[in-house]
């Protein structure tokens, strides 16, 4: 099904990335979680990488406007993100589903994204098929008059997906979005994230190497609060070698990455 | 002991102690500013029972009872130990006002609306869950605390919270509602309700 | 925004909320059926004295409501999106708005029935004190909302319905030596029915509105305050309703307490002779009360000058009224049982023929009992015996003498000595004796 795309869509972008970072300081608490982090996203699947209390989900809020950053500078869809920016324009073309994903149990599956889609301030008329599209694009069909409290873990997972593309957003924030999928569901999962490559900024933080690797156009890695590497998932795979810890050459480029860096580090 | 502290903090009972210790506190000194008189009006001492059986009740269920039921350990005495103990809190705070400018009392009209306020309550954590079970004991006692009904049984049953203390039918149904709610909770133990994020 | 309303509506706490504030007036109002009984202005201001009740429970509500997004952990996936958070809570506030305000109509329908069938007078005042009600009940879900946001916790709802009540329950008290400024800031005070011609002065009711817009409005700027400055500048609303109440509501010598509805009063007359009225609220009652009036019209025919048309008693203590005394009316005092009918029926007629019809409200010492009673026991020609007086049984025994001493008389002539009475009743004059000697 298409949708009608209006002339500011079509509009040659000024801004030369989508998401641009240069020296950003994102405080979590009173630790400084994200330390120093130059990154340049433009469209593509991004998949970020790295270990726990690396900074992954700190920088997605920040991302997502959620928290402020701290220092350095963040620029969304050519628009600086600080403290007096008024960020509904950018707000509306940001999608973003968080690790503790909350909702309202008592709505329903369609209810629960027709919210969403109201509070991402979609035109009217636009918003009924908005939905419907976006259950359909996550598998939902069948469960979107259900009550979200009825829902199990995956399929909750996959209405956080819904309401995240439901505005078809420029940037898609996705954290820890495979978590109780079923395998088939992961695979379905990877067709979409391909679809969404072709004309969004898409960054899904997964632990799960396999996914990066196969639908990801690009590959970030940070660890610390800082920006270890970025590169294809080609790219992330030769960089290990048989000596480093791993089931697969993906796993075990990133563990030889990592080694690397904590190495540098020590220095 | 450690088990204790952790069971406590699991209960949120640190909060909820404080908070009846505030509205304890909050009563008292409205009291002490407004009037003169030792003894504080039956209204408001009943009201006051009222809003810290409320601040226990949130102490009545964990926040993931599934998991609770998992555990090894006989739950019913320690149900009926933790309500016990909630009732103590609700007396002991309220009878120390005794001693002090404005008292909360009679003794037996504090005790006897604990007893039933907290069973009925325990009987809502039971059938409806903790979080809702101060629905029923709140409608009830303002009610009751606004059309005072006195003279027949059927009136004192049903407004018995305001009852004379030496009053029979009164004192019969708050240890009726009491020994309910206390068999109820411990036996079965607070509704199940799922945490908001099912299983992942 | 109305399809988001919809939701609410039906997801939200706003359907529990209408069932149980519905049931508990429900239960309130049918407990104590005579209270309202007489009339629609009655159920009107006593719904609204049943606010003591039904406003904290609205307050609670809205508290309740509140904890939504604290309980969902949604803090964060909202922050994350485009809508200000003062449009975002107006679905709240409309769902649980509607339900406040639809419960308290939804009470005023469930009582409704029991008197439809004899209650007629409907001025527009009632449908003035039930909106103001409802308005109160919007008040106090809003507010409701405002506070659970800001205290998220389990014993906010709770705590702040016990407030709501204290507060309501303190107001008269507090506000002792001003009435009229209870009357402004308590939507439940004033609803005293001490007659059944009660009324609400228009401007007393513009008072209370404003006042409720303003605390509403007040607590919608506090739900949608994102900082400290906004939570302070919510205050700003409510001082101006206040002062606004206060300029028009009527102040000391213009107060009146608890004022009588003039129309109400007005005498209704039902159709045919000799003529019966009663007055326009209990113009629902006609029926049943003309065959009794005629009926004592019908025994008063037998004394000389008898009179002709039978009137309500419209009598009140506070505003000081009664109707004008004339010679040919007897006066008969109607009240309604908590079904809606005329009460003490068995009362009405000793109660009319009592000094053979004549009203000596207005004497002061010329009263007999015994002479009265007499008198009145003798044209329904029944013997004195136990009635609302609760004579003592001298005084009971004084007055069967006297009934007996007319009876042994001649028709004519006992007549006369009761139209006496009557007469020596209507100019004030003393009664002692009139029944024994003869009459000229």
């Amino acid at each position: 099904m298409m949708r009608t795309v209006s002339a500011a869509e079509t509009a040659p972008t000024t801004h030369p990335w989508v998401v641009h970072t240069e020296g950003l300081r994102v405080r979590a608490g009173r630790h400084l979680a994200v330390d120093g982090l130059d990154l340049a996203l433009g469209i593509g699947v991004h998949g970020l990488l790295g270990p726990n209390g690396a900074g992954k989900t700190t920088l997605m809020r920040a991302l997502a406007t959620v928290v402020k950053p701290a220092g350095g500078r963040l620029t969304l869809l050519g628009e600086q993100v600080d403290g007096r920016s008024d960020l509904r324009r950018v707000r509306r073309a940001l999608g973003y589903l968080p690790q503790q994903f909350g909702f309202y149990p008592r709505f329903t599956v369609r209810e629960f994204v027709e919210y969403m889609a109201w509070l991402k301030e979609m035109p009217k008329t636009a918003v009924p098929g908005a939905v419907q599209r976006a259950i359909d694009r996550v598998g939902l069909t069948a469960k979107a008059n259900a009550r979200m409290k009825t829902l199990s873990g995956g399929m909750l997972r996959r209405a956080g997906i819904a309401q995240a593309i439901v505005n078809d957003p420029e940037v898609l924030l996705l954290d820890e979005p495979t978590v109780g999928l079923d395998p088939e569901q992961r695979l379905d999962f990877r067709e979409m994230l391909r679809d969404l490559s072709v004309d969004s900024c898409v960054l899904v933080s997964t632990h799960l190497v396999e996914d990066v690797v196969a639908a990801c156009t690009d590959v970030v890695m940070i660890n610390e609060g800082r920006l270890v590497y970025q590169g294809t998932p080609n790219d992330l795979t030769a960089q290990g070698g048989q000596g480093d810890a791993g089931d697969s050459p993906a796993e075990r480029g990133y563990s030889a990455l990592l080694r690397r860096h904590r190495a540098g580090a020590g220095r | 002991m450690r088990w204790l502290t952790l069971y406590l903090r699991s209960r949120r009972v640190p909060i909820a102690l404080a908070a009846a210790a505030g509205c304890t506190a909050a009563m008292w000194s409205l009291w002490s500013v407004s009037s003169n008189a030792r003894e504080v009006g039956v209204p408001m001492v009943i009201l006051t029972v009222l809003l810290l059986v409320a601040s226990v009740t949130a102490t009545l269920a964990g926040p993931d009872e599934a998991l609770d039921r998992t555990a090894a350990l006989p739950w019913p005495p320690l149900r009926a130990a933790h309500l016990l103990a909630a009732l103590a809190v609700v007396v002991v705070l309220l009878l120390a006002t005794l001693i002090t400018g404005a008292r909360f009392g009679p003794a037996w009209l504090v005790i006897r609306d604990a007893v039933g306020l907290l069973g009925l309550t325990a009987l809502g954590a039971v059938t409806i869950g903790a979080s809702r079970s101060w629905f029923l004991p709140l409608g009830w006692t303002l009610a009751s605390v606004v059309f005072t009904l006195s003279g027949t049984t059927t009136s004192a049953i049903i407004t018995w919270q305001v009852q004379d203390p030496g009053n029979k039918p009164a004192a019969v149904t708050a240890a009726l509602l009491g020994v309910g709610g206390l068999i109820a909770y411990a036996a079965a133990g607070p509704a199940r309700r799922a945490p908001a994020e099912a299983a992942l | 925004m109305s399809r988001i309303l919809r939701i609410e509506l039906r997801r939200s706490a706003a359907i529990g909320a209408v069932l149980i504030l519905v049931l508990a007036g429900a239960v309130l109002l049918y407990a104590a059926p005579k209270r309202w009984a007489p009339g629609w202005m009655s159920l009107a201001m006593i719904q609204r004295e049943y606010l003591v009740l039904l406003w904290p429970l609205a307050l609670a509500a809205g508290a309740w409501q509140a904890r939504r997004e604290h309980r969902s952990n949604v803090a964060e996936l909202f922050a994350s999106t485009a809508r200000p958070r003062a449009q975002r809570m107006v679905p709240a506030l409309g769902a649980m708005g509607v339900a406040a305000a639809c419960a308290y109509l939804a009470v005023a329908a469930v009582a409704a029935p029991w008197i439809i069938d004899t209650a007629r007078y409907l001025p527009a005042t009632a449908f003035v004190v039930v909106a103001v009600g409802a308005l109160a009940m919007v008040a106090a879900a809003w507010l409701g909302l405002a506070v659970g946001r800001l205290l998220p916790s389990l014993i906010t709802a709770p705590a702040l319905a016990v407030a709501g009540i204290g507060l309501l329950m303190v107001i008269p008290a507090a506000t002792r030596s001003r009435e009229w400024l209870a009357l402004v800031f308590s939507p439940m005070y004033g609803m005293g029915q001490y007659t059944d011609y009660q009324t609400v002065y228009g401007r007393v009711s513009a008072a209370q509105a404003v006042w409720l817009v303003a605390l509403a409005a007040a607590a919608a700027v506090l739900l949608a305050s994102g900082d400290w400055r906004t939570r302070v500048a919510a205050l700003l609303p409510a001082v101006l309703g206040a002062g606004l109440a206060i300029m028009i509501i009527p102040r000391n010598d213009e107060f009146v307490s608890n004022p009588v509805d003039p129309v109400a009063q007005e005498q209704v007359c039902a159709d045919g002779s000799p003529r019966v009225c009663v007055s326009r609220v209990h113009s629902g009652l006609l029926p049943e009360a003309a065959p009794l009036a005629r009926q004592a019209l019908e025994m008063l025919a037998k004394l000389p000058n008898p009179p002709t048309t039978v009137h309500e008693d419209t009598t009140t203590f506070y505003p000081d009224t009664s109707p004008p005394r004339q010679a040919d009316v007897v006066l008969m005092s109607i009240s309604v049982d908590k079904d809606g009918h005329l009460a003490r029926k068995a009362e009405i007629l000793p109660r009319m023929l009592f000094n053979a019809g004549a009203d000596m409200s207005g004497c002061d010492d010329s009263w007999n009992l015994a002479v009265s009673r007499a008198a009145g026991y003798w044209l329904m020609g029944r013997e004195p015996g136990p009635d609302y007086f609760q004579a003592s049984p001298e005084e009971n025994a004084e007055a069967a003498k006297l009934w007996q001493g007319l009876r042994s008389l001649p028709e004519q002539e006992a007549a006369a000595r009761v139209g006496a009475v009557r007469r020596a009743a209507l100019a004030c004059e003393k009664l002692d004796g009139l029944l024994t000697a003869s009459a000229r």
